[in-house]
């Protein structure tokens, strides 16, 4: 995935979510299934919340929050990512 | 108001070949109808204690309990049970009649009843907290909750949690408890009085009956009650007692795998079920003994 590309909520997700002891439960709008999740899915939910973000401020989220290393972190980023977009939680902006 | 009680068994009868009988059990209201004599039988012996309206009051659901048409009413007769004049199942042999109308009831309320979150659970309360036992057949749910209502809990219900979506408070439906195979010789050696309905062999539960709610339960049907426990039993003959605590968030999807309608109600659902949780101790409960069973329930902390 590139750097630059935007990501985004999908819209009509309002995020409905509880953390409890390290673990999350969500309830997706779109398809009306709820879903755990980790931490690092969590953070980028929370991110995009707030507006769309490119890759790279996506990744630095999860480099502040979790101190992974660069390898790890390109496949922890591109996994979530691609996990949140199969889930219709999230997209990519069209340029 | 009148109650169930209060007819001669001919009144009953009448009623119940007639109009129907219209029986509130908790926040419904069923117009029953049957000429059936182990209907009036079940009903006669366990729900004296339950209100009736007039014949022509408001009934949530309006059930029959008939004889097929044609020959097998009279060579090895059967019974159908219909809603509003609809057959949602097979027939079954007459002498079923009494446990084909506690199944239709509870499928009645788990088919139609949306307004509410409803969790195949039994509930009971203790000084206005509950706690809800969901559990598939065979894990010593209806045991324990009959041992349980005997012992100073209060029946909400054997079969159905129901959480108000407005408030997460659990409302009562109070009905007889359906007891299976071995665990009605167990409840008739652990509650000296118990009430139970004659057994009925070769269903498709096996031999079932069906013992009477505490008229106690009955009397505070409208109350309700605040979740404050989840309890997965799990009968295991001769398995120490214990209780394990189950984290949150597993908690739910166990719970939302016993829910009717979990699904159908959305946002709602989650949003309803997120809070029960929120407000509950959760707990796996592996039990071989009654006695300790109820000893490890009264000592059950309200949660913080």
């Amino acid at each position: 995935m590139a750097a630059s590309e935007t990501w985004r909520l999908r819209p009509g997700q309002t995020l409905q979510y509880r953390q409890w002891d390290g673990e999350c439960i969500l309830y997706n709008d779109l398809s009306g299934d709820t879903h755990l999740l980790g931490d690092g899915a969590v953070e980028l939910l929370l991110t995009l919340r707030r507006g769309p973000a490119t890759r790279a401020a996506l990744a630095a989220v999860l480099q502040a929050e979790f101190d992974l290393e660069p390898a790890e972190l390109d496949l922890e980023t591109d996994t979530l990512l691609h996990d949140l977009q199969h889930l219709n939680l999230i997209d990519t902006l069209a340029c | 108001m009148l109650t169930v009680a209060s007819l001669s068994r001919r009144q009953l009868e009448t009623r119940l070949a007639g109009p129907g009988l219209l029986v509130q059990t908790g926040a419904f209201v069923s117009r029953i109808r049957s000429p059936i004599r182990h209907v009036a039988d079940g009903i006669a012996l366990l729900y004296g204690d339950y209100p009736i309206h007039g014949e022509d009051g408001f009934a949530d659901f309006h059930v029959g309990l008939q004889h097929p048409d044609g020959l097998r009413r009279w060579y090895q007769p059967q019974v159908n049970f219909d809603l509003d004049g609809q057959l949602p199942f097979e027939p079954l042999p007459e002498a079923h009649a009494f446990p084909m109308l506690e199944w239709g009831l509870n499928w009645c309320v788990s088919t139609r009843a949306h307004a509410y979150l409803m969790i195949h659970a039994a509930v009971v309360e203790r000084g206005g907290l509950a706690a809800i036992l969901p559990a598939p057949p065979g894990s010593g749910k209806s045991t324990l909750c009959a041992a349980l209502v005997n012992r100073g809990w209060r029946l909400l219900s054997d079969e159905l949690a129901l959480f108000r979506p407005e408030d997460g408070l659990l409302v009562p439906v109070p009905r007889p408890v359906s007891l299976k195979n071995r665990s009605i010789d167990v409840i008739r050696g652990y509650v000296a009085d118990a009430v139970l309905s004659r057994p009925v062999s070769n269903t498709t539960k096996g031999t079932v009956a069906h013992l009477k709610a505490p008229a106690d339960s009955v009397a505070r049907a409208h109350e309700t009650a605040r979740p404050a426990w989840i309890v997965f039993p799990k009968y295991e003959a001769g398995t120490t007692t214990s209780l394990t605590p189950i984290p949150r968030a597993r908690a739910f999807f166990r719970v939302a795998d016993n829910a009717f309608n979990y699904s159908h109600m959305g946002a709602r659902g989650f949003a309803t079920l997120a809070g029960a949780i929120e407000g509950c101790a959760s707990y796996d409960f592996r039990y071989s003994n009654l006695d300790e069973a109820m000893a490890a329930f009264a000592a059950l902390e309200a949660p913080r």
